[in-house]
């Protein structure tokens, strides 16, 4: 029972306390970048997760015999021989999306989540609380990037596609505002989300 | 199309065009982050200035010698590149704390975050292999290019990164709306800079 409670306060603790974008603020490149289409949030929501999920598994599982002085080279080889899987991964089964992502794929190396959790947290922990941290990371980063690209996809174009299908869309006299796809769209609709959950919080203090 | 001609065009695109901070939405973090005083934001651009011409160059010679020749270009280029990055953040970090202590002084502090910072692993890929350079330019992966277009990222980065702290010195004693202090605002100017860095799309062509 205890072991439960604290893998899932793990697991919620990514997931809303410190979620990654949203109250620590550390890998916003590739969340606004990319966001512009919600599929783009879903194929790289779970390669980042995929990619946090294992590199903390397997440093938690190795912590042990790793020398202080050269951890993070030897953080950032196992986070990149991940990274290469999802590259060739996407490279040969959705060459499209791997287009749209292009250098974000490789980029996912440098994401600041994935050496964060990494140092802060896999190299200081167990594998299974490593591995529900790694999901909750992920689920929570996910998350955020889902709702950045529905918003900035629905008023952007107007309709949502989701794997060439078109599930939603706004009558005819709605005239979709292209900047949400653009670019400031990006940096609009990310302070409004972040400046709603201020406002939320400061509602629940007082 | 003659040679300098498209050298100025290739600079040009990664300076303005493309700019890395506000088009691409590579290196948020430093942005956000650092930006707080012109001062800072001086010592940062520089010693990205600085590393990320040497990170291409030494991409370039194990991408054009080593990798290519090998065949292994492909599934190593992840792994090699952020390790060629990291050492050499190091090895710079040692050098100049050994032949200039008030440069060190001076730019100390930002070396160790350059490693995760986007922005070099970014330009070395683009800049060296092939599929990821999204400039509409004869470009035949050369290394003077290669060097052209890192510099031109590198002084568009300082360039936002300094006009971004300016603004937000003034921002310290204007009356912000409560839920919209701190990052949001930020977030908001960085929309409004990138929308006049959008007036530059399309320019010669590019």
């Amino acid at each position: 029972m205890e072991e439960q409670t604290t893998f899932w306060y793990e697991f919620k603790k990514g997931f809303i306390l410190e979620n990654p974008l949203m109250v620590l603020m550390v890998g916003l490149c590739s969340s606004l970048a990319i966001s512009n289409r919600l599929e783009n949030g879903i194929f790289m929501g779970i390669s980042a997760t995929f990619v946090l999920v294992f590199s903390n598994v397997i440093i938690a599982a190795i912590r042990k015999w790793i020398p202080d002085q050269i951890r993070i080279p030897i953080f950032i080889v196992v986070i990149a021989s991940f990274v290469t899987i999802v590259d060739l991964a996407l490279k040969a089964y959705f060459p499209p999306v791997y287009d749209r992502l292009g250098v974000w794929i490789p980029l996912i190396v440098v994401n600041c989540i994935i050496l964060a959790r990494a140092e802060g947290y896999a190299y200081k922990n167990n594998v299974k609380n490593a591995l529900a941290d790694g999901l909750g990371m992920g689920a929570g980063y996910t998350c955020v990037l889902l709702i950045m690209g529905f918003i900035r996809e629905l008023l952007g174009t107007g309709k949502i596609v989701l794997f060439d299908k078109t599930l939603f869309n706004i009558a005819p006299p709605y005239n979709p505002p292209a900047i949400f796809i653009l670019f400031p769209g990006a940096f609009l609709t990310f302070a409004c989300l972040m400046a709603l959950l201020n406002r939320y919080k400061m509602r629940k203090a007082e | 199309m003659n040679e300098a001609y498209r050298y100025f065009l290739i600079f040009l695109g990664a300076l303005l065009i493309y700019n890395i901070l506000l088009i691409r939405f590579i290196a948020l973090c430093p942005l956000i982050g650092v930006s707080t005083q012109v001062e800072t934001s001086i010592g940062m651009a520089m010693s990205v200035l600085f590393v990320m011409t040497m990170a291409t160059t030494a991409s370039w010679v194990a991408w054009n010698y080593i990798l290519e020749p090998l065949g292994v270009g492909e599934f190593l280029y992840i792994p090699v590149f952020i390790l060629i990055i990291a050492s050499l953040v190091q090895f710079t970090e040692m050098f100049i704390k050994k032949v200039s202590p008030p440069l060190y002084r001076a730019m100390g502090i930002y070396l160790p975050l350059i490693t995760t910072n986007c922005a070099v692993l970014a330009a070395a890929t683009e800049a060296v292999k092939p599929g990821f350079l999204k400039l509409n330019v004869a470009y035949h992966f050369s290394l003077p290019e290669a060097l052209i277009y890192t510099i031109g990222v590198a002084l568009g980065f300082g360039l936002v990164l300094i006009v971004f702290a300016c603004i937000r010195e003034r921002l310290e004693t204007s009356p912000v709306p409560h839920a919209f202090k701190g990052a949001p605002i930020a977030f908001i100017i960085a929309a409004c800079l990138s929308l006049a860095f959008m007036g530059f799309a399309n320019l010669l062509g590019l």
